[in-house]
Formats: C-alpha cells, sequence, structure tokens
C-alpha cells in the first residue's frame, strides 16, 4: 500500500475556545493562517436508513452529489446535478454511476433531506524552516442549521514526507485534552442525535423481545404497543406523501394488529377487543384505496417489457389515469386521518394500551404466553396442512387465496412470538413458511393484477382512438398476466410439499408441542 | 494517465518553469499529479521548498519500489507530490550502464506509480544521455520548450534524428514556444514558419519577469500571480497540451 494522504479528526471539547489554541499553536509553531470557504451540506437517507444500513452516506453541497463509503471514508460516486428540490427518489437522479448504486438500494423510498448545516474553517498551515507546509490544523465549525447547535472538530492532515511533524501536532493537541476522536461523518451522526433520531431507529421488520414468564396480557400488550408506535411514526409521512412505503408500514401494523385481536383470544376484555377489532377494520378500509394504486403504480416498471413498442402508448394513458385516480383517494384518505374519528380510535387505543389498571380482566389474560402461542401456532400449522392437502390442479383459485391467508396468519403469530424460540429453529420454521407464501402471493397478486385490468376494461367506452389503444394494451398485459400465473400455480406443489415435509413437521412438534 | 517528459537538449529554455507550472495546472484541475525531478540541480525541488531527502540517491532512484515510495514528498498544494532530485544524479549513466534493460528502467520504476497518479511530469536535464534514451522510453510525451531562434530549432531537429535512431515514434514530441520577446521581430518570423508543423501547439510563453520571479518565491506563477499575463499563459498552454494528449 503507497502511503497517501492520511487525516486524523477530534472532537473539540466544549471547555475550548478555538481562537486561544489558535495563538498557542501559532506561539510554537510557524503558522500561516487561512480562512476556508464555508460549504452548505445536506445529509440524506430514507425513513429506514436504507444508505446508512450499507455503509452509504450521502450529501449533496448545492452541487455535487456525494456518495462516500464508511470505511474507506472516500467518495464512491459524484455526480453534478441539480434534482429538484423535494423529488429525492433514485429515479429523479440523470443516469450515472450514483444513480445505478442508489436505485437497488433505495428501490421505492424516497431520500430523506436528515441533517442541514453550514461549515467553515479555519486553517493553520504549519510551516518548517524553509517556510514549507508540513501539516495542516483544521478548526472546523459545523452549524446545524435546524437545531441552532454549533458542533467543533479539530482535523490534523499530513503533508507526504513529513509524519514526523503531524505526530508532533497530534501529541500537542493531545496536551489540550484533544483526544475523543471523530470521522468525517461526525455532524451528520451527531445532528441526527440532536434531532431526536438515531442511526437505524426504524425498521420495517418486527423485532419485539418478550420473555416465556411474560403473561399473555402482558407479552399483548408490548407487541400491541409497538405496532402502535409504527403506525404513529408513518403517520406524516403518509400525510405527506413521501413516499409509498410509509402508508404500506402503516397498513402492515394495521394487519398486524388485526391479526392479534383476531387469533390471540380473550387476552384483552371482551368489550376493548370487540371495539378495536371494528376500529382496525374501520383503518384499513380508509387506507385500501391509495395503497392499491400505489401497487398498481409500482407495477408500471414491470409491465413496460410485457408489452411490445406498438402497445406502450396504451399504458401512458392507463398509468396517467391511475394516478389520477390515486389523487383523489389520496385526498379522501387524508380527510380521513384529520377526522376526530381517527383521533378517537388511535387516543382511545393508545390509553387501553398504556393504562395501569387491568380493570377487564379475560380468560386467557393470566397464562403464559409462551404456551398460549404454543396453542395458537400449533392449531394454525395443523389447519395449513389440511387446507393445503386438499388442494389440486384443479382447484378454483379461491382455495388458495384462502391458503394464503390462513399462512400469512401464521407468519404473523411466529413473528409476534419468535423471541420465545430458539432461533436457529424459528429461523427455519419461516424461512420454509415464506417459500410457500412467495409462491401463494405471487399467485394472488398476478389475480389481483388481472381482476383490476379486467375491471377496468369494462369500464372503457368504445368508440374513442385513445380507449381502442387502451383497450389494446391492457388485452396484451391480460394475456402476458394470465400465462405467469398458471406457471406460478404449478410451482406451488413443490413448495406446499416442502413445507409440509416430515423434518418441518418434527420441528414445529419439538418447538410447538404439535399433536398430530 | 500519462507521463509527461519535459525535455530539452539545451538548458535555460523554461523548462523547469514549464514542468512546475504545468504539474500545479494538472493537479489544481483535479488530477492526482507526480512531478519527479531529474535534474542533478535540483531546481524544481527548491521551487517547491522542499530539501533533497537524506538516504535518498541514484542507487536507491533505480531501485525504485519503496524507495520511492518513501522518498516522494507532498508539495503545499492539494494533490501534488514531488520526487525531490539528488546530487548523485550527476553520474546516473554509468549507473545506468552497468544494468541489465538499461533502457527500460525508469519505465519499470513508473509503473507502480502510474497506478497511484493521473499524470506524471518528468523534469528532465539537458542532453542526450542514456538517462535521455530512457525517459523517451518511458514517457507518453515528450513535451520541448522552444525558443523561437534558428539554433534551437535545429536542436529539435536533432532531437528527432535521435528518436528515429532509438526507433522512439516523432509523435511522442509537443512542441510550443517559449520565452518568446514580443519585441524581436525575428522571434515572429520564426513562429510564423514553424507553427504549422507537426508536433507544435498554438499556445506560447512569453519572456517575461513574473516568470524570472519564480526563484525568489518558489512558488507556481499561478499561486504567486494568479493574475499575471504569465499566468494566463501556461494556463492556455496546459489547455493545449491537455487536448492534444486527450486527443489520442
Amino acid at each position: 500500500m503507497l502511503s497517501g494522504r492520511k487525516s486524523t479528526i477530534w472532537v473539540l471539547p466544549e471547555s475550548l475556545e478555538p481562537d486561544p489554541l489558535i495563538a498557542d499553536i501559532g506561539e510554537v509553531f510557524p503558522t500561516v493562517i487561512e480562512q476556508v470557504q464555508t460549504t452548505l451540506r445536506t445529509w440524506f437517507d430514507t425513513f429506514d436508513w436504507r444508505l446508512y444500513q450499507r455503509g452509504f452516506y450521502l450529501y449533496y453541497d448545492g452541487v455535487d452529489w456525494n456518495l462516500l463509503k464508511k470505511e474507506s471514508e472516500d467518495v464512491v460516486a459524484s455526480h453534478t446535478t441539480k434534482v429538484a428540490s423535494g423529488t429525492y427518489f433514485a429515479w429523479d437522479f440523470p443516469a450515472s454511476r450514483i444513480r445505478s448504486i442508489l436505485e437497488p438500494i433505495l428501490e421505492m423510498r424516497r431520500l430523506l433531506p436528515l441533517v442541514v448545516h453550514d461549515s467553515s474553517a479555519t486553517c493553520l498551515r504549519i510551516l518548517n524552516k524553509d517556510e514549507k507546509t508540513v501539516v495542516q490544523v483544521f478548526l472546523e465549525e459545523h452549524k446545524l442549521t435546524d437545531h441552532k447547535s454549533v458542533l467543533r472538530t479539530v482535523r490534523l492532515q499530513n503533508v507526504r514526507g513529513y509524519e514526523k511533524n503531524f505526530r508532533e501536532l497530534s501529541r500537542f493537541l493531545g496536551n489540550y485534552g484533544i483526544r475523543q476522536k471523530a470521522d468525517l461523518f461526525y455532524p451528520f451522526t451527531k445532528g441526527v442525535e440532536l434531532g431526536g433520531r438515531q442511526p437505524l431507529d426504524y425498521t420495517s421488520r418486527f423485532d419485539i423481545s418478550l420473555k416465556p414468564e411474560f403473561s399473555a396480557r402482558s407479552a399483548m400488550i408490548v407487541i400491541y404497543r409497538q405496532l402502535l408506535d409504527t403506525m404513529q411514526r408513518n403517520e406524516s409521512g403518509v400525510l405527506d406523501d413521501l413516499d409509498s412505503e410509509f402508508l404500506h408500514d402503516f397498513r402492515v401494523a394495521i394487519r398486524r394488529t388485526r391479526s392479534g385481536l383476531g387469533q390471540v383470544k380473550k387476552v384483552l376484555s371482551k368489550g376493548i377487543t370487540d371495539r378495536a377489532k371494528k376500529d382496525f377494520a374501520w383503518l384499513g378500509s380508509i387506507t385500501g384505496p391509495t395503497r392499491d394504486l400505489d401497487v398498481y403504480l409500482l407495477y408500471e416498471k414491470n409491465y413496460r417489457p410485457r408489452l411490445p413498442d406498438g402497445l406502450q402508448g396504451g399504458l401512458d394513458i392507463f398509468f396517467a389515469d391511475i394516478s389520477e385516480r390515486r389523487i383523489i383517494a389520496r385526498r379522501k384518505l387524508v380527510q380521513h386521518m384529520q377526522s376526530g374519528k381517527y383521533n378517537q380510535i388511535l387516543s382511545t387505543w393508545h390509553d387501553h394500551l398504556y393504562s395501569e389498571t387491568e380493570n377487564e380482566e379475560a380468560e386467557n389474560s393470566g397464562i403464559p404466553v409462551v404456551d398460549l402461542s404454543r396453542d395458537i401456532i400449533s392449531q394454525k400449522y395443523r389447519k395449513i396442512i389440511k387446507d393445503g392437502k386438499a388442494i389440486t390442479l384443479s382447484s378454483p383459485d379461491e382455495h388458495l387465496h384462502r391458503l394464503r391467508i390462513e399462512c400469512k396468519k401464521l407468519r404473523y403469530i411466529l413473528e409476534f412470538f419468535s423471541s420465545l424460540f430458539p432461533q436457529k429453529d424459528m429461523k427455519q420454521v419461516i424461512k420454509l413458511l415464506k417459500r410457500l407464501q412467495n409462491n401463494l402471493g405471487e399467485f394472488n397478486d398476478l389475480s389481483v393484477q388481472q381482476d383490476m385490468l379486467r375491471n377496468y376494461h369494462t369500464t372503457l367506452r368504445p368508440g374513442s382512438r385513445k380507449n381502442q389503444d387502451l383497450a389494446a394494451s391492457l388485452g396484451g398485459l391480460l394475456t402476458n398476466l394470465y400465462h405467469e400465473q398458471q406457471k406460478v400455480r404449478s410451482g406451488f406443489a413443490l413448495r406446499f410439499s416442502e413445507f409440509s415435509a416430515d423434518g418441518n413437521a418434527l420441528l414445529y412438534k419439538k418447538l410447538f408441542d404439535l399433536k398430530t | 494517465m500519462s507521463v509527461i517528459a519535459v525535455y530539452h537538449i539545451k538548458g535555460g529554455v523554461g523548462k523547469t518553469a514549464t514542468a512546475v507550472n504545468l504539474s500545479y495546472l494538472s493537479a489544481a484541475g483535479g488530477e492526482k499529479t507526480l512531478l519527479c525531478d531529474m535534474d542533478p540541480q535540483g531546481s524544481t525541488t527548491f521551487y517547491f521548498r522542499i530539501r533533497p531527502v537524506e538516504k535518498f540517491n541514484t542507487r536507491k532512484l533505480l531501485k525504485g519500489g519503496k524507495h520511492i515510495d518513501r522518498s516522494i514528498r507532498g508539495t503545499d498544494f492539494p494533490g501534488l507530490d514531488l520526487l525531490p532530485a539528488d546530487f548523485s544524479y550527476r553520474n546516473i549513466d554509468i549507473a545506468l550502464d552497468d544494468m541489465k534493460k538499461s533502457r527500460q528502467r525508469i519505465s519499470r520504476i513508473l509503473k507502480p506509480l502510474r497506478k497511484e497518479y493521473d499524470q506524471i511530469f518528468l523534469d528532465c536535464p539537458p542532453n542526450i544521455t542514456l538517462l535521455s534514451e530512457n525517459i523517451f522510453y518511458a514517457a507518453d510525451h515528450i513535451l520541448v520548450p522552444l525558443i523561437p531562434t534558428t539554433l534551437s530549432y535545429l536542436a529539435l531537429q536533432q532531437l528527432y534524428r535521435f528518436l528515429d535512431e532509438i526507433e522512439e515514434s516523432r509523435s511522442k514530441v509537443i512542441v510550443f514556444f517559449s520565452m518568446v520577446e514580443k519585441r524581436k521581430k525575428m522571434h515572429w518570423e520564426i513562429m510564423r514558419q514553424l507553427i504549422k508543423k507537426k508536433g507544435f501547439v498554438p499556445a506560447l510563453i512569453p519572456y517575461l519577469a513574473d516568470v524570472e520571479k519564480m526563484g525568489l518565491y518558489r512558488q507556481p506563477v499561478n499561486v504567486a500571480f494568479p493574475h499575471s499575463m504569465a499566468a494566463a499563459a501556461y494556463r492556455s498552454l496546459w489547455t493545449e497540451v491537455s487536448k492534444r494528449i486527450g486527443g489520442e
């Protein structure tokens, strides 16, 4: 490895004022002082930290977008472009290296400006007797624009071949108590923290830690609280329509809650459960239409390559129309979410989950959660095996859909209670279920799409040239999707045989006391 | 990535000033640049306020690798490093002569550095020697400052003939006019005749006091006098040379 540029950054202790330090350095070392230009940096990541998770940092300085890798602190891709303010999806970047890296990572998520700071620096060039610069000291100041705080760092920059002077300065700074190392990303990480967040503080995965001795009631309360928290954290992203994942995660939390209410029975009192079931069904219904249209819009990328050039025009019309419908659906959704009813539902639920008193006991609320969870999981497993075995190639589609829903229920329950069982085993259990679910999900997805296109088709009035184009494109798509669905269906038998295999059954026996 | 040797058979034609200023402009343009001072006089090294490196000499240079790596010094300018000269280079031909494949030695030494730097400049000593032969072999381009006089032109012819003799391509040569004196009619006359010839770039460095003063300020003219005529002249020379290099 050839020796190159090397720099070390420390946090300047709050007790140390920069000016006296500069004066002290100037007294000991021959120094030239220069001001470094101010730069404004905006750091970006998605709500669920997709860049951070993969060791990337991204900032925009008004001219360039720079993508840096954490370990090397090196810019891996840079692009000079203005992206229209507020539209920070990967596809908003012009074709470039930075876009090709961002696209698979961000997918449909929007980049959010998380930290903005104005940085300026005083540079001290330390000279030798030939008045040659042998090391540079930068006293940097980062003004966070949102929080009115100022972060200060000291950076020492080596000059190749003058390492002795670098070490000398580093010792000198050490004498001032400048020892806490920082990195290039310090203004970002510290800024995030001051903004009340932490890197990786949100993930759409359900991750909760329960103890086997928890009562069913306290376990479910912990689970429902976390799901409510997820809803609340996604709420503003839904209202501001930042990207489609906010609504998606919001709805998944609703579905998980409903699944809990329906499957983990008699843990909360009947009154509360009945009411919550009704309320969450309503929440599901008001968020559904927008989500459906989101899904159709996300299909665009998938549909384009299915049709020849001649039929692409019809697709343009179709997606333009879907976008318009979405505007209307969203308007309704926002109205609902700002209504008294909505607020009432969430606050009532919140109060139930956080009230200290357990005034209304229910039949199962006191039994250990681990016992209850075993029962529910075994029961669901048996049902899936029974229903799945009855499915043949000639069964109606409806049977596959029902099985899909049962599998989904099992999946939610497994995820709720996963922390109660050995992790390695749970991984295997979930893996096999997931493979079956993928097959059923894909099958369902393709039926939903065909239904949607068929319904859409029936609303078209014949006659106009535009509608003819549209109908032709829809017809092409329908054929294509149908063939694909047939293929997926033929894969079901294999996936189900894996799931129902003896090995998996033994695992369920061992973990959940399954009785066959 | 290319290796540019700044060369002339004679001394005092503005060779070192060219190497110093163009390497600075190359680095300022964002290319990681190394300037190797091959001249035992060490003027380039002096201009950057760098001292000859202890324990670095002809023997170490020709060994290459870590010996060179350890001796490279950062200049005061971001992206620009220098390999300082050593007085022992005056006997470099004798050392080269003792070696196998003595023509390719410098090329081999530069090989790992080509990976690290975007641009390498060689400031060469005058004369035609075994070292020059090495440099012509190693360089992608030979940049020749030419004072517009008859004798200088004859010296250029000599260079071409030498390249033919060692079977190096004449197309490596890039010529520009140096130390041009506005008031000398003869300079204009000769330039008019030569400018259309192959290898010449349409840029010239006038004879200017600011260039001479580099020894006093020990900085590239584009740093000491960024708004001067001299600075502008080097900028346009670098533009022309970059175009020629990039146009391959």
